[in-house]
C-alpha cells in the first residue's frame, strides 16, 4: 500500500491526538475523583460545559485574550465542582455506619445524586441559554489555518496540545510535589489510614473536586473554541468517552487514563478512513468492552484482588 | 384450614390489584377525558414494565446495568421488524422480542458475566450503546435514523386493541404479567439466593450457589422482560427510532428504581409512574418542569437514599398483604 501513510493519515493522528488530549483533561477530572470518593460523578459533563459556557459569556463581555479565558473558565469550574461536592457529594456521606457503607441502595443513591444535580444543571442551561447552538465571536474560534509541509493545523490544535500539556505536568507537580497532592494521594490510597494521621478528608476532597473540576472545564471552553459549538447538551459524549478512558485505564491511573484517552482519539480519528463516520463510536464502546473482558483491570491498573 | 383461609385472602388482594389496574384506573383516565390520559399511563405502564424487570438484576442481584434501554430496543427492533416486513401478529410478534432480548442479554452476559462491581456497571454502558449504533447505522436492516413507521396496532385473536384504551389493556396485561413474574421470583427462596448474590457473591458459592449462572438466569429474564416492553412500545407507538433506546432512557429507569427503592418491587411500580407521570403533570410550568424533575430525584435521593419504598418494609408489606415470601405453612428449601 504505497499511499497508507500519507499525508492525510498523519493528518487524523494530529486530529485523534488533540481529540484524545481533550478526553484525557475531562478523564483526569473522573479518575481523581473516582480514585478518592470510589464513586462514578456523573455531573462531570457539566462542569465541561460549563465551562465552556463561563468562558463564551467572558469572550461576549470583554473580549480578553485566550490565556485569561481559560483561567477564567478554570476558576468558574473548580468552583462549580466545589458546589458540586457539597450539593451531591456530601449530603450522602452523612451516613458512614458501616449497614449503610455496604447497602448497595446508598452508592447508587450516591450514583445517582450527582445525576439529579447534573440534570437541574443542564436544563437551566436550556433555559437561560436555549438548547441551540450558540454564536461565538469569530475572532475567538481557534480555528485560524497554519500550513505545515502538506499539513493544515488549526492554531486550534497547537492550543490543545500546549494547554493539555501545561495542565499535565502541573498536575503532575502538584499531585508528587505538594502538600495537597500527597494528601490526595494519601486519601485515595486509604481514607481512614489518611484520616488517622491527621489529614482533614473533607478537605482533600473538596480539593480534588476543585481541580478535577477545573480541569474539565478548561478542556469545555477550549472544544467549544476550536469546534465552533457551544450547547448546554456538549458535555455528554465527551463525559461518556473519557469515561470509557478511565475504565480502560484501570480506574485510578492517571497515566493510564492519559494513554487510553490517547488511544482512544487516535484510533476514533483513523477509524473514519475505513468506516462511514456512524460507526465510529462503535470503536470507544468495542475497546471498552473487549479492555473488559480481557484485561479487566485495565490496561494500566494496579492488581485489585477482583474486578 | 388455617392455611386454605390464608390462600383465599390472598387470592382475594390478588384480584383486587388486577381490578384496580384493569378496572378503577381506567375507569379514572376515561373520566379525566381523551386519549391523552391514556397515552401517558400506556407510557407510564411500559416503564413499569422495563423498571420491574430491571430491578431484578440491579435490585436483588446487585448487578448495576446501566444498558437496560438497549435490551428495550431489541424488543421493539424485533417486534417492529417481524410486524413489518413478515406481517406477524402481536401475539407472535411479543414472544419474539422477548426471545431476542434475551438472546442478546446471555450472550452478553456469557464472557461479561464474571466481572464485578462497577466493572460489569461499564461494560453494560458500553454494550447498551453498541446497540445503539448499531440501530442506528445498520440502515439496510433498521432502516437507520429514519426509524421503523407504520407498525401495525395490536390485535389479539381477531380483537382490535388499535385504539388508545384497547393499546392501555395490552401494556397493562403485559405489565402484571412481567411484575407477577418477577414478584415470584424475587419472593422466593430463588430470590434469597439471588440477594445472596448481592451481599457476597464469594460467600454464597462457599454454601453451594453457582453464581455466574444465577446472575446469567437473572440477567436473561430481566433482558426478556424488558424486550416484552419494547414490543409493546413498537406497536403502540407505531413509530420507532433509535433515539428511544439511548443511555438517557437507561438511567431513566434506574433513577426509577433508586427513587422508588433498590429491590423493592412496589418501589419500583411507584418510581417508574412518579417520574413518567410526574413531567406531564408538570407540563403548566413549561420549562420548569425537567428543572423540577431532576430537584425531585435530587431531593428524593438526599432524603429517602434507601428509596421512598425501601426493600425491607416492601418485602413485610408482601409477607403481611399478599402471603408471599416465606410464610409459616410451606415446607420449603432450596430447589
Amino acid at each position: 500500500m504505497p499511499d497508507f501513510f500519507d499525508a492525510y493519515f498523519a493528518q487524523q493522528i494530529i486530529n485523534g491526538l488533540s481529540l484524545g488530549l481533550v478526553y484525557a483533561l475531562v478523564a483526569i477530572g473522573f479518575t481523581l475523583i473516582f480514585g478518592i470518593l470510589n464513586v462514578v460523578n456523573f455531573a462531570h459533563g457539566e462542569i465541561y460545559t460549563v465551562g465552556a459556557f463561563a468562558g463564551l459569556l467572558l469572550i461576549v463581555g470583554a473580549a480578553p485574550p485566550l490565556l485569561a479565558v481559560v483561567l477564567f473558565a478554570m476558576a468558574v469550574g473548580a468552583a462549580a465542582g466545589v458546589g458540586l461536592e457539597r450539593l451531591a457529594f456530601r449530603p450522602i456521606r452523612r451516613f458512614s455506619d458501616e449497614a449503610s457503607l455496604k447497602s448497595r441502595a446508598m452508592r447508587e443513591a450516591t450514583l445517582l445524586s450527582s445525576l439529579a444535580v447534573s440534570i437541574v444543571t443542564r436544563e437551566l442551561m436550556v433555559h437561560f441559554f436555549s438548547g441551540e447552538m450558540q454564536v461565538i465571536p469569530q475572532a475567538a474560534l481557534l480555528q485560524e489555518v497554519i500550513a505545515v509541509g502538506p499539513l493544515t493545523l488549526t492554531n486550534g490544535n497547537l492550543f490543545i496540545f500546549g494547554a493539555s500539556v501545561v495542565m499535565l505536568g502541573g498536575l503532575q507537580f502538584m499531585l508528587y510535589r505538594t502538600r495537597v497532592g500527597l494528601s490526595i494521594r494519601a486519601v485515595s490510597n486509604n481514607v481512614l489510614g489518611a484520616r488517622h494521621v491527621g489529614i482533614d478528608t473533607n478537605r482533600t476532597i473538596v480539593a480534588t473536586f476543585a481541580i478535577g473540576s477545573a480541569l474539565g472545564a478548561a478542556a469545555g471552553i477550549l472544544v467549544g473554541l476550536y469546534n465552533g459549538n457551544i450547547f448546554p447538551y456538549m458535555g455528554f459524549a465527551p463525559g461518556v468517552k473519557a469515561f470509557v478512558a478511565m475504565v480502560m485505564g484501570g480506574l485510578s491511573s492517571i497515566p493510564g487514563a492519559v494513554i487510553s484517552a490517547l488511544l482512544l482519539g487516535v484510533s476514533e480519528s483513523v477509524a473514519t478512513d475505513f468506516i462511514s463516520a456512524g460507526w465510529k463510536d462503535m470503536i470507544a464502546y468495542g475497546l471498552l468492552v473487549v479492555t473488559l473482558i480481557f484485561f479487566p483491570q485495565g490496561l494500566f491498573g494496579h492488581g485489585r484482588e477482583r474486578v | 384450614m388455617v392455611a386454605n383461609a390464608s390462600r383465599v385472602s390472598v387470592a382475594a388482594r390478588w384480584l383486587g390489584l388486577a381490578a384496580l389496574l384493569f378496572g378503577l384506573i381506567p375507569a379514572l383516565l376515561a373520566a379525566i377525558g381523551g386519549g391523552y390520559p391514556f397515552q401517558v399511563a400506556i407510557t407510564a405502564l411500559i416503564f413499569v414494565t422495563l423498571a420491574v424487570s430491571l430491578n431484578l438484576v440491579t435490585g436483588t442481584a446487585g448487578l448495576l446495568s446501566l444498558g437496560h434501554a438497549g435490551f428495550f430496543g431489541v424488543g421493539a427492533y424485533a417486534a417492529a421488524l417481524a410486524s413489518t416486513k413478515l406481517g406477524w401478529p402481536f401475539p407472535l410478534t411479543l414472544p419474539l422480542a422477548a426471545v431476542a432480548a434475551a438472546v442478546v442479554g446471555v450472550l452478553v452476559a456469557l464472557p461479561t458475566m464474571r466481572l464485578i462491581s462497577i466493572y460489569f456497571a461499564v461494560a453494560t454502558l458500553g454494550i447498551g450503546e453498541m446497540i445503539h449504533v448499531a440501530l442506528l447505522n445498520w440502515v439496510s436492516f433498521t432502516r437507520g435514523p429514519m426509524g421503523i413507521r407504520a407498525i401495525p396496532p395490536i390485535e389479539v385473536l381477531g380483537l382490535d386493541l388499535s385504539g388508545v384504551v384497547g393499546g392501555y389493556y395490552a401494556a397493562a396485561a403485559v405489565a402484571a404479567a412481567g411484575i407477577f413474574a418477577v414478584h415470584r421470583l424475587t419472593h422466593s427462596y430463588y430470590g434469597n439466593a439471588l440477594r445472596s448474590l448481592r451481599e457476597d457473591d464469594q460467600c454464597a458459592a462457599a454454601m453451594g450457589l453457582n453464581p455466574v449462572r444465577l446472575k446469567i438466569e437473572a440477567f436473561g429474564v430481566s433482558c426478556a422482560i424488558a424486550g416484552a416492553a419494547g414490543a409493546v412500545y413498537a406497536h403502540t407507538a407505531s413509530f420507532i427510532s433509535p433515539d428511544s433506546f439511548r443511555f438517557e432512557e437507561s438511567i431513566l429507569i434506574l433513577a426509577m428504581i433508586v427513587v422508588g427503592g433498590l429491590g423493592s418491587l412496589p418501589g419500583a411500580v411507584v418510581g417508574a409512574v412518579l417520574l413518567i407521570v410526574l413531567p406531564e403533570a408538570l407540563r403548566g410550568i413549561g420549562d420548569f418542569r425537567m428543572i423540577a424533575v431532576g430537584v425531585f430525584m435530587f431531593l428524593s435521593i438526599l432524603f429517602q437514599p434507601k428509596g421512598l419504598l425501601g426493600e425491607a418494609s416492601a418485602i413485610a408489606l408482601f409477607r403481611r398483604q399478599l402471603g408471599a415470601a416465606w410464610r409459616g405453612d410451606i415446607q420449603a428449601g432450596w430447589k
